[in-house]
């Protein structure tokens, strides 16, 4: 008898892993809550698409990441660019339509993309990161890199024809792919209880001959285990993996929906299930981190966001000139 | 009125194992199409009532779908009573608000359909209360299910039916299954059929698959045809389900160990586990469990962060759920005649 060994345990997070994922989680919570408020002052061009509430799932999954792996992420992008290491100044730069942003201001919240860190981009086009994961991860399959591909998309997305031919697509070529379906239990208003015709994206996978998974996706360690072992299942050739996290969204489908379609399921979340509360609490009292460890964390993050947005701010626009940069890329 | 309780679980059978280990989905039409299946049945029997838990996954429409669907000329069911007294949660409080709600309104039986972990719920939310002589029956939908039976719906509704309707005596139908108790400060869990400790820290994705991290197995009975951690020891030292007594086994990492036991520990993945130690577990001893950092598993979901603050005990109780025993209660069933009708033939 050959006895299979697994891999090895995923949740033997170190200190320093630790701070770093609060560090992330930290840095996205108050990059979305500072935005939901300056957003309101009027300043902000175009839309903004909060990931508040949703932090555990992006800094979990790319806890695992690194330079030879890419993610294509969604319209509710600003978690997957910090989680994948986009500045965060860059970011908020963007965001402010600066040509100190990420993508020279041309771009804005829904276009956020950094290739040198292997983000390929925020999408507003639902359903429009899957098929390009499946490109990224065909290569490192080819060039023999041993990277992996992430597609982020939401309980919406998972509807979207593009996203299917993907799940499919990567599962015929045996790709290293990810896809982690979000479900906050909304695609805008509408209801995924509703809209997605089986009960659980997660059953899908097993209609494109690969391993479905849900978890909780206001724990950390739970997401952590699960992309950890999808991920180097991916990496030894094992093929791509469905990801379903649930959760709850703490702000509209964007900044000013008045959310008529959704009870007091947020005020529950944050009370008892908020992921940064659930991290603080359980690593605090296992000992492995202190409570002052954290706070000096929150303390550097605020001040960091305060200087993101005050430096944007001050930023120029781009110029008439700006218009035909960059518009064309040549191989 | 003659009423039976059916509780569903959406969520069983959905976990990390499909990924680490390749354990089944166990789809939720299935899951609804074995409650249709259990209403023909005790419909069948003389069961008037049957009360169903609702839940957003899905079974609970189906089977409201199936009722006002159902054709005349087929066998009636019983009538319907969706247990919707509660919001639902979608955690493991739905499953126990639904068996407090149908013993309240006189369930004679509660039919619990999920994994090792929806009938962990359900039975301690009858011990809890005064549904502690309610006799549960338990079946599989979930992944390691050691506990539930596999069974065909239908004949696990005749069987409930004939036990609620009294057909069959409790006596001959029922047996008290033993239970695991975990104490630790103010919190009590129960496990149904093994307790194990692992120095993994987190409960994170509950599913354990990691077997060198394990330190402890406490289990109520050990079959050598078991999947999951109680097959470690039901190979090793087999302990039946219905005699007093279980099983408590020391564990070490596979390469340090004196013996090592290739065990199925879950669907899929069949691993050395190492071994230190065993003994039998006498009924009422109360085990220190020896590991202060960790965590403590129920029928192989991690559930219990132990931080080194308060220690834990266990102790195998006599008084777990009185479960209905299927095949007792059918054998009886055709003893008396129960499915049989004579008429002279001209």
């Amino acid at each position: 008898m050959t006895p299979t060994q697994p891999a090895k345990a995923t949740s033997g997070l170190d200190q320093k892993a630790l701070l770093e994922a609060y560090r992330t989680m930290r840095t996205i919570r108050e990059f979305e809550e500072r935005l939901h408020l300056e957003f309101a002052t009027g300043e902000i061009p175009g839309f903004v698409h909060l990931y508040a509430g949703e932090e555990a799932s992006a800094t979990a999954v790319c806890a695992h990441l690194d330079e030879r792996d890419s993610i294509a992420s969604t319209h509710r992008g600003h978690g997957h660019c910090i989680a994948k290491g986009v500045d965060v100044k860059e970011m908020m730069a963007e965001i402010y339509g600066r040509v100190t942003g990420s993508c020279r201001g041309k771009g804005g919240s829904m276009h956020i993309a950094d290739l040198s860190k292997g983000m390929l981009g925020a999408n507003g086009i639902v359903g429009g990161g899957p098929p390009l994961i499946c490109g990224t991860a065909l290569a490192a399959k080819h060039q023999g890199t041993g990277g992996v591909g992430v597609a982020f998309f939401g309980d919406g997305a998972s509807n979207q024809g593009t996203t299917l031919e993907a799940l499919n697509l990567a599962s015929v070529w045996n790709l290293p792919a990810i896809f982690v379906a979000e479900n906050n239990g909304y695609a805008e208003a509408t209801a995924a209880t509703w809209s997605v015709a089986c009960d659980n994206i997660a059953d899908r996978a097993v209609g494109f001959g690969m391993p479905g998974v849900i978890v909780d996706g206001f724990d950390f360690f739970a997401v952590y285990e699960a992309a950890g072992e999808a991920i180097e299942r991916a990496r030894e050739g094992g093929g791509p993996t469905l990801i379903e996290v649930k959760f709850t969204r703490y702000y509209g489908h964007f900044e000013g929906d008045q959310q008529t379609y959704r009870a007091d399921e947020v005020a529950r979340a944050r009370a008892s299930l908020d992921c940064l509360k659930q991290f603080r609490e359980r690593v605090t009292a296992s000992g492995r981190l202190d409570t002052a460890a954290l706070d000096g964390v929150d303390g550097e993050v605020a001040g960091l966001i305060e200087a993101a947005v005050a430096e944007a701010k001050q930023a120029p626009v781009p110029t008439a000139h700006d218009l035909t940069t960059d518009v064309y890329v040549t191989y | 009125m003659t009423a039976v309780g059916i509780v569903a679980n959406p969520a069983s059978g959905r976990d990390i194992r499909r990924l680490v280990s390749g354990a089944s989905v166990f789809p939720t039409a299935e899951k609804a199409s074995m409650v249709r299946r259990m209403l023909t049945a005790l419909g069948s029997v003389g069961v008037e009532t049957v009360l169903v838990s609702v839940d957003l996954g899905g079974i609970s429409a189906a089977v409201l779908r199936g009722v006002r669907n159902r054709a005349a000329k087929e066998t009636p069911w019983p009538h319907v009573r969706f247990v919707d007294d509660d919001a639902v949660t979608d955690s493991a409080q739905d499953t126990a608000n639904a068996v407090r709600r149908m013993v309240a309104a006189g369930a004679k039986v509660i039919i619990c359909l999920g994994g090792d972990g929806t009938a962990r719920v359900a039975t301690a939310a009858l011990l809890a209360g005064p549904g502690c002589d309610v006799p549960l029956l338990s079946l599989s939908t979930g992944t390691n299910n050691a506990f539930p039976q596999m069974r065909e719906a239908t004949v696990a509704g005749l069987a409930a039916g004939l036990v609620a309707t009294g057909a069959v005596d409790h006596g001959i139908a029922t047996t008290r299954a033993h239970a695991l108790e975990v104490r630790t400060g103010q919190r009590t869990a129960l496990g149904l059929v093994d307790v194990a400790v692992s120095t993994e820290p987190y409960v994170g994705s509950r599913a354990l698959w990691h077997p060198d991290a394990l330190t402890e197995l406490y289990c109520t009975f050990a079959e050598p045809d078991a999947t999951g951690l109680s097959s470690i020891a039901g190979l090793l030292c087999p302990s039946p389900r219905d005699e007093p007594g279980g099983v408590a086994v020391r564990l070490c990492p596979a390469e340090q160990a004196p013996t090592v036991i290739n065990a199925p520990i879950a669907p899929g993945l069949v691993l050395p586990v190492g071994v230190v130690a065993w003994r039998p577990l006498r009924t009422g001893e109360l085990v220190e469990i020896g590991t202060t950092r960790g965590v403590v598993s129920f029928d192989g979901e991690r559930e219990l962060e132990l931080v080194g603050t308060t220690g834990a005990t266990v102790r195998l109780a006599e008084d777990g759920p009185l479960c209905v025993d299927v095949t007792a209660v059918m054998s009886q069933a055709a003893r008396a005649g129960l499915f049989r009708s004579d008429r002279p033939v001209v």
